[in-house]
């Protein structure tokens, strides 16, 4: 089995397709068509710029360079973080960054250690796809779990008061908004465990099967993956929340507002 | 009036000035609560009464003057155990989440109340005399009365066992039998510090001393 490679002009023409929904966005005026032509030619230009560098770095495959590229990949995660969460940049990238270094790295490296049992623990083919999957979902877990603590902690302020008030410390105030935020950034990841292989076929798995694995590999690589994710999410939704705790509060154990952008 | 010369007020306030985007909302007020005072702030609505209680609890900090707790400056290294001196009573207690009987458990969960676990045995008591029925216990607090979140929060303070009442018009939402009853309570507790913020004239009545904020940072004590 091998991958049937598409031509570019095939592919060129793939694009048509979108005149469906484009279509159907000018019969329903529905108010995104510039936000979306801006997402296609965006995709379009970032995924070539990739492809591209991902034969060099593949071609390479340099332990160095690939940690580089994962670590692009992590400032990137830790900006968009930063940026949807309405947070200062100079107070939340640090802790931020060692949260998702933190989420990304001990389940990737368990996945191509002593799981693949790979000599090279950086190796490209492995290290670049499955730290991409687990880094995406650390990253969507973050920005879920993060605005729900404090969007929590903002809307509940005098319960949180209250809490101070009878003594609790600033680790024992923050904590059901801790559980409430962690429930949140997980319950996504949950439901797809719950679901998967029912509703849709998922993209790792999709993606060992068109790689010319048969189906057998491809559900234990998926299995592998769900685990990575899930505990990965875990790790990084606990610790950006722990560690910005420290960014974020004053040493009253109030909320500070110099901590947020809006 | 309870004796107090020569014993360490139970709260100072020095000189605080407090202001809100440009606005004074505390202009350079000054205060004693010797220990065992009952002490009833009054005045207008807007003139700080609710900002000065949140000042002692270190959750508005002033932007000059000091406070003292027990003779104890508030800064941001003694606040947190200087507000396990303190019992606060909001005017409108939001209670969050949950069953009501969980409630009154949470704060026996922090370190800093581990050995009063038992006076958790007197809530049946506190509950019956603060009229409140065993069945709440079940209940969610989201749908407790505004009166019934106001006597849950007292009974928890006394719970506490806290020796400075700070009460934010803790009766506002009770009737009159009901706040007598709590007045009453709260008021004939011997070493019980108080210091409330109130518009109702029973209060008013059974206070050793009341201060009269007024809006230029000026004050009448009766």
């Amino acid at each position: 089995m091998h991958t049937e490679n598409i031509s570019l002009w095939s592919l060129t023409g793939y694009y048509a397709l979108f005149i469906i929904p484009f279509g159907m966005m000018i019969w329903l005026r529905i108010p995104i068509i510039g936000k979306t032509l801006s997402a296609v030619a965006r995709m379009t230009l970032q995924l070539l710029f990739v492809g591209f560098y991902l034969q060099i770095v593949f071609k390479l495959n340099n332990p160095w360079i690939n940690t580089l590229w994962l670590a692009v990949m992590v400032v990137v995660a830790d900006l968009s973080i930063v940026k949807g969460c309405g947070l200062k940049l100079r107070r939340f990238i640090f802790p931020l960054l060692v949260a998702l270094v933190g989420g990304t790295a001990i389940p990737l490296l368990a996945f191509v250690g002593p799981l693949l049992k790979r000599p090279n623990l950086m190796d490209a083919q492995y290290v670049i796809p499955i730290g991409g999957m687990i880094l995406g979902n650390c990253l969507r877990a973050d920005i879920i779990g993060i605005r729900s603590f404090y969007e929590s902690l903002k809307k509940q302020e005098n319960v949180f008061f209250h809490a101070l008030s009878q003594g609790a410390r600033l680790h024992e105030a923050t904590r059901p908004y801790l559980r409430h935020a962690c429930q949140a950034a997980l319950l996504p990841t949950v439901a797809t465990m719950a679901t998967i292989g029912l509703v849709a076929l998922p993209g790792m798995m999709t993606g060992v099967i068109l790689g010319g694995a048969d189906p057998m590999t491809a559900i234990k690589y998926q299995i592998a993956i769900m685990i990575a994710i899930f505990t990965g999410t875990a790790i990084t939704v606990i610790l950006a929340i722990l560690i910005s705790i420290k960014s974020s509060f004053t040493p009253y154990g109030i909320l500070d507002p110099l901590a947020f952008r809006t | 009036m309870t004796e107090t010369i020569g014993t360490v007020p139970a709260i100072e306030i020095n000189n605080i000035l407090v202001r809100f985007q440009g606005k004074v909302v505390l202009n350079h007020f000054s205060m004693k609560l010797s220990a065992g005072e009952k002490v009833v702030v009054t005045g207008d609505s807007g003139l700080g009464k609710s900002t000065l209680l949140r000042c002692l609890l270190g959750f508005v900090i002033p932007n000059e003057g000091e406070i003292f707790v027990e003779g104890q400056r508030l800064t941001p290294e003694s606040v947190w155990t200087l507000r396990t001196l303190l019992a606060y009573v909001p005017q409108e207690p939001e209670l969050g989440q949950g069953v009501l009987e969980d409630w009154f458990k949470a704060p026996f969960s922090f370190r800093a109340n581990a050995g009063l676990k038992k006076n958790f045995d007197r809530l049946p008591q506190l509950m019956e005399r603060f009229s409140l029925s065993p069945e709440l216990l079940q209940k969610e607090v989201s749908t407790l009365s505004g009166g019934e979140k106001q006597r849950a929060a007292l009974i928890t303070a006394l719970l506490l066992q806290r020796k400075i009442f700070l009460l934010d018009e803790p009766t506002s939402a009770l009737d009159s039998r009901n706040g007598k009853r709590v007045l009453e309570f709260l008021f004939g507790i011997p070493d019980a510090s108080i210091l409330a913020v109130s518009h109702d004239h029973a209060f008013l009545g059974l206070a050793d001393r009341v201060i009269e904020l007024s809006g230029k940072g000026e004050t009448r004590a009766h």
